[in-house]
């Protein structure tokens, strides 16, 4: 037995070791219900620890050598490579002189239009808490579009944050590390992203291909799809907040797999290959500066105080009804009334004199004087002109109150 | 292609390098695979780790060296990457044995040789890729053969200048 071990010793290593590998892959994908093979979304332990220590070996000296380029990089163009600059330096003071004036104008408008914007509750776009981070490496593979960027958990990153640049969306933070994090960049074929075209607002998956082109795909046919169409971000995917930029439409070609729908070729927004520093957005909250903060409590102020000064002006009109003159005066005689009053634009009216009075017709009782308070009724806000002329010759006791043509309470 | 007989197969030198090569250069050729595609682009057609596989193996003439080798950078390509674990490991477990019981039968001295082989070896680390993504995983691997046979001529071509520098590092007697 030893001695036949030892003759195949060479490929009984080999079939082992390819065995141990194949049984770590089969623990590594699973079948979905469609009957399709993935791997699992979230590493399992080992897997996830394999990876750690592939990253804790790798990163270091990777990041060392990003450094060393950088900083040898900077060497160059600040001390040696400063040819023309004294030229240059001339052209810019220039150009800084100019844009100054420039400033000057601009950020008085800016002001107000972000006062305006906090104003009016415009907090869902473009302001959310970001981190700077510097790309130092990638998988080394171009089947695996993913690369490392030198903020881990320690700085606050979690998986599925969105990673973007100022010109357009990156990826997502797909594996944390202490101090590193691995982004999963949009143009790999795992990837995928809700997006939505801006002027034909037609929606639909972005995803990368086999040679990391980014590409719509399964996109009804439409004639109006033409390349140099800007394409966003739809904000569906919970990943990437709606609106930003995602890239321009190339070309349009036929899916190959379905009929009738095309797969929209893309020029990314953001240089996807040449990536040096990125933005994650690690909280979709609202960030604001000490003065849009004092602009959004000075409107949350002036919002709050308006029911209480409705309250206010209700509570004016009833102490001014209380005092306002009534429309009866007790102690003028019935022609000098405020009825009477030919300035008044709105005189109440008189009801019209029956054709056949009996005992419960207004008026009724004119003539005879009796009953003077016949027809009319407290709550009435134009007080019948019986009521009016009751002063015919009777006065209502002191302590009745004249009666208004205002309401008591609304 | 030059077969040696038994007799000067045994007469062979076996190349030895110092401990800390056998450290550092595939460490090296780790780190750089994964630093160099952010200079490089798009035009990333080189395997680093599959050449210092396919060196370390023809000089050792050693399949057991070759196919440990093989499978310890398959492994840290997987690690880096956010695929399955073990497809780039078994590729290049593969290619390890391979090369190595290779380096006991031909002249490996030969450059044109070992550019050849290097050559041939990365289309198979490609194919055998394929082989357990789609057929064995039934993972949906897209896949382009023009990148793969680009990244064979590079790798062919990276072999033609890197090779003899690492001859340099080898224990001469």
């Amino acid at each position: 037995m030893e001695s036949l071990f030892s003759r195949y010793r060479n490929l009984v290593v080999l079939l082992a070791l390819l065995m141990l590998q194949l049984v770590g892959l089969a623990v590594q994908v699973r079948r979905s219900s469609s009957g399709e093979s993935t791997l699992e979304p979230t590493d399992a332990g080992g897997v996830r620890l394999i990876r750690l220590w592939a990253n804790a070996v790798i990163s270091p000296p990777e990041r060392l050598i990003h450094s060393s380029t950088t900083g040898m990089a900077t060497m160059w163009s600040n001390y040696v490579d400063l040819v023309h600059v004294r030229r240059q330096n001339q052209d810019l003071e220039h150009t800084v002189d100019r844009l100054r004036l420039e400033q000057a104008a601009l950020l008085e408008d800016a002001r107000q239009g972000e006062r305006l914007q906090a104003m009016l509750g415009f907090q869902q776009k473009y302001i959310y808490s970001t981190l700077a981070a510097q790309v130092y490496g990638s998988s080394g593979s171009d089947r695996s579009h993913v690369f490392y960027i030198d903020k881990g958990w320690h700085e606050g990153l979690k998986p599925d944050m969105a990673v973007i640049t100022a010109e357009g969306i990156v990826g997502k933070v797909r594996d944390v590390f202490p101090h590193t994090a691995q982004v999963l960049a949009v143009n790999d074929s795992t990837s995928g992203a809700g997006v939505i075209l801006e002027t034909t607002r037609i929606r639909g998956v972005l995803r990368g291909d086999a040679v990391g082109q980014l590409e719509v795909v399964g996109v009804t046919a439409d004639e109006r799809i033409q390349p140099g169409e800007h394409v966003l971000t739809a904000g569906g995917d919970l990943i990437f907040p709606r609106g930003l930029a995602v890239g321009v439409v190339k070309k349009v070609v036929p899916d190959p797999d379905r009929d009738g729908l095309v797969d929209i070729i893309l020029k990314p927004a953001a240089p996807l290959d040449r990536l040096d520093e990125v933005l994650v957005i690690t909280s979709t909250e609202p960030r604001f500066s000490p003065e849009q903060e004092q602009d959004l409590s000075t409107s949350a102020a002036e919002q709050s105080a308006v029911p209480a000064a409705i309250k206010d002006q209700m509570k004016a009109s009833e102490i001014m009804a209380e005092k306002l003159p009534g429309l009866i005066d007790p102690n003028l005689p019935p022609d000098q009334q405020p009825l009477h009053d030919s300035t008044n634009p709105d005189p109440a009216t008189q009801p019209p004199r029956p054709l056949h009075p009996d005992e419960f017709s207004p008026r009724a009782n004119d003539d005879s004087g009796a009953n003077p308070e016949a027809g009319s009724t407290p709550e009435t806000n134009h007080p019948p002109a019986a009521s009016a002329g009751s002063g015919s010759g009777t006065k209502p006791s002191p302590k009745e109150k004249p009666q208004t043509t205002l309401p008591r309470k609304p | 292609m030059s077969v040696l007989s038994a007799q000067s197969r045994r007469d062979m030198e076996i190349r030895r390098y110092p401990l800390l090569v056998y450290t550092l250069v595939p460490l090296g050729a780790l780190v750089l695979q994964a630093w160099l595609p952010r200079v490089a682009g798009r035009y990333e057609w080189f395997d680093l780790p599959l050449l210092v596989t396919v060196f370390f193996a023809l000089g050792r003439r050693n399949p057991l060296q070759g196919t440990l080798m093989g499978a310890v950078m398959g492994l840290f390509q997987d690690a880096l990457s956010h695929n399955a674990i073990g497809i780039n490991g078994i590729a290049k477990t593969v290619v390890g044995f391979l090369a190595g019981s290779v380096g006991i039968r031909i002249d490996v001295d030969n450059f044109t040789i070992r550019v050849l082989l290097t050559f041939g070896l990365s289309l198979l680390s490609s194919a055998i890729y394929l082989f357990v993504a789609r057929f064995l995983l039934g993972l949906a691997a897209d896949w382009n053969w023009l990148t793969e046979l680009l990244r064979a001529v590079g790798n062919g071509v990276i072999a033609l200048v890197l090779f003899p520098l690492l001859d340099r590092l080898r224990v001469r007697d």
